[in-house]
């Protein structure tokens, strides 16, 4: 079944209406052509390509170890996640697996860093919708989680700390502690910043109900990641091609079966409290060893060379992120091409936003969690 | 299958590759869905300098497995899967925009980053980067691309 | 205000300018312009570890026609570029500009690419430059104390 746009009546003159780039609501740079009949709008036109930069084309002409900060970048709110992404190929094309402990590293570190993602997007969409409260909440436990991140790496967002073959160095008893008190106290602040959104009646009734996605139509379009799961198509990766060390490690997968905004916002905080669990049992595991593989040592990356092809995947804050790294026995990848979760979810939009009201729009597009730098590249 | 495989390869990360001809794509893939194969997870196209390959990356959802379809075109045209996947659309969209493949049969076979006048395909092996292009906005809003630096930034 | 002097009755006497330089520097309104990376560290100084509303620049107005400083947080690639200015010429005077991150500075990691302005200097002249990838919110909360220091200076120029 392939679901298209309605052609709408084009001889009837609608009112045609420019949103973006620059818009408090469009995160980032995207540009909406919208129609409008009245207050409804009848097309959406998305734009994009206002933060196109080139990644692609750098990662051909750069080392297959340099490339990782151009990943770094790409969805900069989850940078972690994006370097998990890149090495999960790229460790396949040169063949240096990490060692365990990197591995159980990775784990925590890319958890914790869908949690820091997932609290932006809360308070990103609490200000779409007029709520200025959430949004300070989020942040002050952002910032917990980006201080582990600089004693691990140096680094707040964009952190280069997963390098190829393992880490760029260990954690240590303190780090392991200060995670352990993130999480002991998270919890407890999640459900304060849960309850600043729910007990909110005007939040309700704005979400519930609207921009439903169908199942079909979302697996059509090749939606993943929470708003797939919101739709009720119980699909993660970590649990169907587990990668690192998830089948390890026990944890759920929240699915819901309302396939509107709440839903996806719902999905989103319950994997922040899966994301806790994981954590929590990871730090408890994590075994002695060494933190990088010793094929890969510093001096010798750059003269790494890569042979055939691989395509990894991994489950980053907005859903798949796939990896394709195409080598030709040079230090550098042929090709490298990056299956971006938040593109194809913009993709859905001209069909949820059918139909609605203009103010809809709005709250639809936060929660198809966009980050420019993830679609663009 | 219904169609002729000319090869078939297993990649580095296990997944199984078929190499078809071009003229057999859209049955094969066709085929592929009605097996359930209903997610297109990825289109890349590559430069092979004196061809351009296209890689299909599709995905069965309930089995959970991936196949990995493979062609290649010598004169830059490509039959559109567009009317099978609605995730083709944008993607094949990407591709002509990267790597100047003309995808037939496509609805709305736009550029999807850069402005229509935009010269060349910045992925090909050939691109030439110390050809800067500068790029404006007129009067509607439109981009528009131009090589001359004192009109665009 | 470094040149306010108290007077024998307890008056303070200053010019005009001075006074308008100092009340200026003090309510600095931004302009929620994110671009990319930049961005989030830009929303970070807003929040409540480090607080922007000290210094005097506690809103992040939406409308260009309402904010005084532009903090371009990202990289600027040639398709922004010509909205960016048209953003940059809809805002009233006195306007000043924030260059934050190193994309926005000389095109950063991506400057040998094809589709990034190597450097926002080209679109739009720039006071302040805050370098760094992403510069931290530390860092550009500095930035704006010398934009500060820069406006109090303007009347003496």
């Amino acid at each position: 079944m392939v679901v298209e746009g309605e052609k709408i009546d084009q001889s009837k003159e609608w009112v045609e209406l420019n949103i973006g780039p620059q818009h408090p609501s469009t995160h980032g740079v995207l540009r909406l052509r919208v129609k409008l009949d009245g207050e409804t709008v009848k097309e959406v036109e998305p734009i994009i390509g206002y933060l196109h930069r080139n990644a692609e084309k750098l990662c051909e002409m750069d080392y297959y170890c340099d490339s990782l900060i151009y990943f770094d970048r790409m969805d900069y709110v989850g940078a972690m996640n994006m370097e998990l992404g890149y090495l999960e190929a790229a460790e396949k094309v040169l063949g240096i697996p990490p060692p365990e402990r990197a591995q159980w590293i990775r784990v925590i570190m890319a958890e914790l860093n869908r949690i820091a993602a997932h609290l932006v997007w809360a308070g990103a969409f609490g200000l779409d919708l007029g709520m200025l409260t959430p949004f300070f909440y989020c942040f002050i436990e952002r910032e917990k989680i980006l201080r582990i991140f600089t004693a691990v790496s140096g680094s707040r967002q964009q952190t280069n700390y997963m390098s190829i073959g393992g880490v760029y160095q260990d954690i240590d008893d303190q780090i392991i502690y200060d995670i352990d008190q993130f999480t002991e106290e998270f919890p407890k602040k999640l459900e304060e910043i849960f309850n600043t959104f729910v007990k909110n009646d005007i939040f309700i009734s704005r979400n519930k109900g609207v921009g439903i996605l169908e199942p079909e139509v979302a697996i059509e379009y090749g939606v993943t990641g929470p708003m797939l799961r919101a739709s009720g198509v119980e699909y993660d990766v970590r649990k169907a091609e587990p990668y690192l060390v998830y089948d390890k490690l026990n944890f759920d997968i929240p699915v819901s079966f309302k396939k509107d905004n709440l839903a996806r916002f719902l999905v989103r905080f319950e994997e922040m409290r899966q994301s806790i669990r994981i954590i929590k049992q990871a730090i408890k595991k994590i075994p002695d060893g060494p933190y990088f593989n010793p094929k890969a040592k510093k001096s010798l990356m750059i003269r790494l060379r890569g042979e055939g092809e691989a395509y990894a995947r991994t489950e980053s804050s907005k859903g798949e992120f796939g990896v394709y790294i195409v080598a030709d026995g040079s230090v550098k990848p042929y090709r490298v091409h990056v299956r971006s979760p938040a593109m194809r979810n913009l993709s859905v939009l001209p069909y949820l936003a059918k139909d609605v009201m203009i103010a809809d729009l709005f709250s639809i597009s936060g929660t198809t969690d966009l980050v420019f730098g993830e679609v663009d590249r | 299958m219904l169609v002729e495989i000319i090869e078939e390869t297993k990649g580095k990360d296990g997944r199984r590759n078929l190499k078809v001809a071009k003229e057999n794509l859209v049955e094969l893939i066709k085929d592929l869905k009605s097996k359930g194969y209903d997610h297109l997870s990825l289109i890349t196209g590559i430069d092979r300098k004196d061809r351009l390959e296209v890689v299909y990356h599709l995905h069965n959802m309930k089995k959970n497995e991936y196949i990995v379809v493979r062609t290649e075109t010598m004169d830059e045209r490509m039959p559109s899967i567009s009317s099978l996947y609605a995730a083709a659309n944008w993607e094949e969209r990407e591709q002509y925009d990267m790597l100047g493949i003309v995808f037939e049969g496509h609805p709305n076979l736009k550029r999807l980053f850069l402005p229509e006048s935009w010269v060349g395909h910045p992925l090909r092996k050939n691109y030439d980067l110390s050809k800067v292009q500068y790029i404006n906005m007129d009067e509607d809003g439109n981009d528009y691309a131009t090589f001359d630096p004192g009109d665009g930034w | 205000m470094a040149e306010v002097k108290s007077g024998e009755g307890g008056a303070l006497t200053t010019t005009v300018d001075q006074a308008m330089e100092w009340a200026r520097s003090n309510s600095l309104w931004p302009l929620t312009f994110g671009l990319a990376c930049c961005a989030i560290e830009m929303m970070a100084i807003q929040a409540s570890n480090l607080d922007i509303s000290r210094f005097g620049s506690e809103i992040f107005r939406n409308s260009p026609r309402q904010s005084d400083l532009m903090i371009v947080s990202g990289t600027v690639t040639k398709k922004m570029a010509p909205r960016l200015r048209r953003i940059y010429d809809e805002m009233p005077y006195p306007k000043y500009v924030i260059a934050m991150g190193v994309c926005v500075i000389q095109g950063g990691p991506y400057h040998l690419g094809y589709s990034v302005v190597l450097g926002v200097d080209r679109v739009v002249p720039v006071d302040v430059y805050v370098p760094g990838c992403p510069p931290t919110p530390e860092a550009l909360t500095y930035g704006i104390m010398l934009l500060q220091k820069k406006i109090r200076n303007e009347a003496e120029r």
